[in-house]
């Protein structure tokens, strides 16, 4: 097994981390620990040669009012495995996931996401979109678990696919596992096509059916990547998702 | 300007355009009016090109061409316009964004540079004003949380971004209260030109007070059954259209 990458945030300024950007490691075991109070966002970004292999753990706990926001944008990679685990141990303690995955050729990308809500009062999030083409597939498992005494809980959870071929392939096991009654929970999954509707609006205005359909999936993936705050990153990272649109 | 010869249309298994014959001059203004049911919105998208219907005979000639292998964008950029009667919404994708992905392709056709940021936002204000639409609109997701009013007269922004020779204008008064309902007919009246024509598509007759048509054609189980000036709106209004179906 590969050495485990430890990341502990303290309290104080918030910090970033930013996974698979040049030189730093897309794919590994990780442990990321935030203590009371700490701060952090972390990116992974995955886009390989599309023969590489990538095996992805994140272990992740929350303390007491923590905050954490982590979005993976897998473009590319002939298999992406990616599983996290993320316990939120102390009260307050917050959690957005958002992930972004666009598999092409015979391209398989999976997540395997547990949350799980040990203790009252904590928020988590989880948004991941899919795009699809060729012979591609994905599969996302997600599981929300919310402890017998983790009253208080918000925990939501959603994964949209979008198929642009017949042959492309996506797999949503949204699951709830809830012990406490006073909670708010909701999970959703959808796998569609591009909206007949939309295309022929667009259409009918004089844009192609080709950039029609970016604009539609642009319109999609958009979600996602709305929630990278900072506006550099945001923009590097819409440029490289456009390339492959 | 557009000559519909004997037009067939189907979708499916179900014809619902039965030999439709309508001849649209340069600077005309057209109504055609019937039950629900009648046709009015397949020909309305058989014209546009919308691949839901089949066309299975007649001709469609526009400017002299026959249109009916032209795909959606390609009548669009030869001209022709539809105003939907249900706007679509398009979560994701900005009022800009939008109508600058269609006059930057209309002007990639037509071999003209692409039009800087402030030459656009100059172009975008100055049409937005034809319809009394605020600026706050062009941030917003297309047709997003649009009141019924809002959504047709983003229709009719879009036409005067887009100046298209032929325009057909599918219940473009549905949904509208009085106030919304003048807004968009002065718009339509402003483009008028004597080179372009309109086509508009209407249950009501009140529509027709703001945009007096040329011709009224009144069109029932896929066929015209008749055409007169535009005093028919009236007669329509009072006696319905038994007295024609029934003719």
């Amino acid at each position: 097994m590969a050495e485990v990458i430890r990341y502990d945030f303290g309290a104080g300024a918030p910090q970033t981390v930013l996974q698979g950007f040049e030189k730093t490691p897309a794919a590994g075991r990780f442990a990321l620990t935030l203590a009371p109070g700490a701060a952090a966002t972390v990116y992974v970004l995955q886009d390989e040669p599309s023969v590489a292999r990538l095996d992805a753990e994140y272990e992740v706990t929350l303390a007491e009012g923590a905050s954490l926001q982590m979005i993976f944008v897998a473009l590319s990679g002939a298999q992406i495995s990616n599983r996290v685990r993320i316990a939120l141990q102390g009260p307050h303690a917050e959690c957005r996931l958002g992930g972004l995955y666009l598999p092409s050729g015979d391209q398989q990308m999976s997540f395997n996401v547990r949350l799980s809500h040990d203790v009252p009062e904590c928020y988590s999030s989880q948004l991941f979109k899919g795009i699809l083409r060729d012979r591609a597939q994905s599969r996302f498992d997600g599981l929300i678990y919310v402890a017998p005494d983790a009253q208080k809980t918000e925990a939501y959870q959603a994964n949209h696919n979008l198929l642009l071929s017949t042959e492309a392939r996506a797999e949503a096991r949204p699951q709830l596992e809830i012990y406490a009654d006073d909670v708010k929970c909701s999970h959703g999954a959808t796998v569609g096509r591009l909206n007949e509707d939309e295309l022929f609006y667009l259409r009918s205005r004089g844009i192609t059916a080709e950039e029609a359909a970016r604009l539609q999936q642009m319109a999609f993936v958009g979600e996602v990547l709305e929630m990278v705050s900072d506006s550099a990153l945001r923009d590097s990272l819409t440029a490289r998702v456009l390339t492959r649109l | 300007m557009l000559t519909v010869k004997n037009l067939h249309a189907s979708v499916g298994e179900k014809e619902i355009l039965r030999g439709i014959n309508l001849e649209v001059h340069p600077g005309e203004v057209h109504a055609i009016m019937g039950p629900n049911g009648s046709g009015k919105s397949t020909l309305a998208s058989v014209l546009a090109g919308r691949g839901t219907f089949t066309v299975t005979g007649g001709e469609i000639l526009y400017k002299g061409r026959d249109i009916r292998n032209l795909t959606p964008e390609e009548r669009s950029w030869a001209g022709i316009f539809l105003g939907f009667q249900y706007p679509i919404e398009i979560p994701g994708v900005s009022n800009v964004n939008f109508i600058k992905a269609a006059v930057t392709e209309h002007r990639k056709q037509k071999g003209l540079p692409e039009l800087s940021a402030a030459q656009f936002l100059k172009l975008m204000k100055e049409k937005m004003a034809i319809v009394e639409m605020d600026s706050s609109f062009s941030g917003r997701a297309v047709n997003v949380g649009f009141s019924g009013g809002e959504k047709k007269r983003n229709e009719i922004f879009q036409m005067a971004m887009l100046e298209p020779d032929l325009a057909i204008l599918d219940e473009t008064d549905s949904g509208l209260d009085v106030d919304a309902l003048r807004i968009v007919a002065t718009g339509v009246n402003r483009m008028r030109r004597p080179d372009n024509a309109t086509v508009v598509i209407t249950h009501y007759q009140r529509l027709l007070d703001y945009i007096v048509p040329d011709f009224i054609h009144v069109l029932y189980k896929g066929q015209i059954i008749h055409t007169a000036g535009k005093e028919l709106a009236l007669e329509i209004e009072e006696k319905g259209y038994d007295w024609l179906i029934n003719k």
